[in-house]
Order: structure tokens, then C-alpha cells, then sequence
């Protein structure tokens, strides 16, 4: 007679985990779809709107001011160090990096690093966010150039001093199209 | 065209604990680039290019590009991070219809 019962205690408790093992992994999907849900929507929205401002057709001089205002800007060549091809024969695909002599610490580290070519009907290429986390000012990536112009680099470091180069590269093939 | 979104990351293959690691990321992505008329005027309409890329790691963000039409077709952007835990690196782009794309790095030690 016991062994009868002890089975189906054992059958009654299969079934009890299962139970909760189904309501709990229901649970986690929809928990998991919700975060996900909220994050598009956070991220996805200002980004949209920042792009939107960020590339205007403009000229370079109305969009420096309108990033910076008139702050004053100290030339970087000492610590800032941008390497972008002298001749690039493709404007379509320039390869650029930047990278700054900074300590990365949470008190004083770089927070933008913004890249401008001069000559673009729409000057401003990136915008680049870092956090001290990051370990190292560095950025890098392939961009358009319509003409021979003018590439600068602005440094914005954490207490807000604003740190510029340039360098001129001659395109051969504009990559701008319009 | 249906390779679009398509995320490859390289991440050197040793890490030591606190090394600052360079990756870099890239996507296939067509960036549109603005079309003018006869006249010289901007087409209007929603040019789909990527407009923000995020990196995150071990759920913190360490890096965020904003970026506009100037950048270039299949973009790759290269950056850094310090590695302190192993955990997961994430990067995801973001373009102007709303797409989403998004690359996983598990950064080991060695």
C-alpha cells in the first residue's frame, strides 16, 4: 500500500515543478520583452532627434557654433592626435582616428570627440561619447569627404576645455555625391 | 541587399584582466547619402543611415556614436575599452527607419 502512494506523491510532485518551471520561464520572456521594449524606445528616440541636429547643411562656421557657442578653443597638437590620410583617393571611404593623451579617470577624461570636415555640405561626420570606462580616448572610423579640405578634431574633455586640430587631406574622388 | 545589419566585431583574441582592449565593429549598412534635384535642392524624405551606435560592457555604456550621412557605407568604427571582468560586449547600431543591429563580443581572459 505504500508504495502505491509514495509514487504518486512522487508523480504529484513532478508535476508541481513543472508548473512552476513553465510559469516561471513565462515570466522571464515577458519580463525580458518588456526591457527590451523600454530600451528601444529610450534609446531610439533621442538618437533620431540628436542626428537630426547634429547633420545640417550648414557652413562649417555655423556649425562649430552652433556645437560650441564662442568658446574658446586651445589648439591640440600637443596631446591630440588625429590620423587621417594625406591623399585619400576615394572620398567615399577615408579611414580616420583620434586619439588623445588623457588619463581616463572618472575626475578628468575625455567626454566628446567630434570630427568636422570642413569642406562637407554637411560638416559634421560624428559625435563620439566616451566614458571613463572606455579606458583610452580613442576613436576611429571610415568617412566621406565631397572635396580636399580641412578634417578637424574637437576635443571636449570632461571640465568642459574644448581642444581642436586639423589637418588637410586632398580627395581625388569626392564621396558625397550630392 | 538583404545582408544588411550584418555585425562582425574583432576583438584580439587574448585579453589579460585590465588590459584596454581595441575593437572593431563593423556593419553592412548602404548609409543613403542626400540626393539633390536638378536644381541643387535636398530631396526630402528619410534617408536611412545610421544615426547612433552604443557599446556597452557588462551592461555599462562605454561609448556612444552619433553620427550623420558622412559616414561611410558598411561602416566600421573602432574603439576602446578597459577590460576588467569577463562578461559580454555588446554593440548595437541604430539608423533613421528604426532598424536595430546589434553584435555580441564575450570577452574571455586568456
Amino acid at each position: 500500500m505504500g508504495e502505491p502512494a509514495g509514487a504518486r506523491d512522487a508523480g504529484g510532485g513532478a508535476i508541481v515543478t513543472e508548473d512552476h518551471r513553465i510559469s516561471r520561464r513565462t515570466a522571464l520572456i515577458t519580463l525580458s520583452a518588456l526591457g527590451v521594449a523600454a530600451a528601444g524606445g529610450l534609446a531610439a528616440m533621442p538618437g533620431t532627434a540628436w542626428a537630426q541636429a547634429l547633420g545640417q547643411n550648414e557652413s562649417v562656421e555655423d556649425a562649430m557654433k552652433r556645437l560650441f557657442g564662442g568658446k574658446p578653443m586651445r589648439d591640440g597638437a600637443a596631446s591630440v592626435k588625429l590620423d587621417v590620410p594625406l591623399i585619400a583617393e576615394n572620398g567615399a571611404v577615408v579611414p580616420i582616428s583620434v586619439s588623445v593623451d588623457s588619463p581616463m579617470t572618472p575626475t578628468n577624461y575625455v567626454k566628446h570627440i567630434y570630427v568636422v570636415a570642413d569642406k562637407n555640405r554637411i560638416p559634421v561626420v560624428t559625435r563620439v561619447t566616451l566614458s571613463p570606462e572606455a579606458g583610452r580616448a580613442f576613436m576611429g572610423a571610415n568617412i566621406r569627404l565631397g572635396e580636399s579640405g580641412d578634417v578637424r578634431a574637437i576635443v571636449e574633455q570632461s571640465d568642459g576645455s574644448l581642444l581642436a586640430v586639423k589637418r588637410e587631406v586632398k580627395v581625388t574622388v569626392g564621396g558625397c555625391g550630392g | 541587399m538583404s545582408d544588411i545589419g550584418k555585425v562582425r566585431l574583432r576583438v584580439p583574441s587574448s585579453i589579460k584582466a585590465g588590459d584596454v582592449v581595441q575593437v572593431r565593429a563593423l556593419v553592412i549598412h548602404p548609409m543613403e547619402r542626400i540626393e539633390r534635384d536638378a536644381q541643387g535642392k535636398i530631396v526630402q524624405k528619410n534617408y536611412n543611415y545610421i544615426n547612433k551606435v552604443i557599446v556597452t560592457y557588462l551592461g555599462k555604456t562605454v561609448a556612444t556614436f552619433d553620427t550623420t550621412q558622412n559616414v561611410a557605407e558598411n561602416p566600421f568604427f573602432t574603439f576602446t575599452f578597459k577590460a576588467t571582468d569577463p562578461g559580454q560586449l555588446k554593440v548595437q547600431f541604430l539608423d533613421t527607419t528604426g532598424g536595430r543591429y546589434e553584435g555580441i563580443a564575450d570577452i574571455k581572459f586568456s
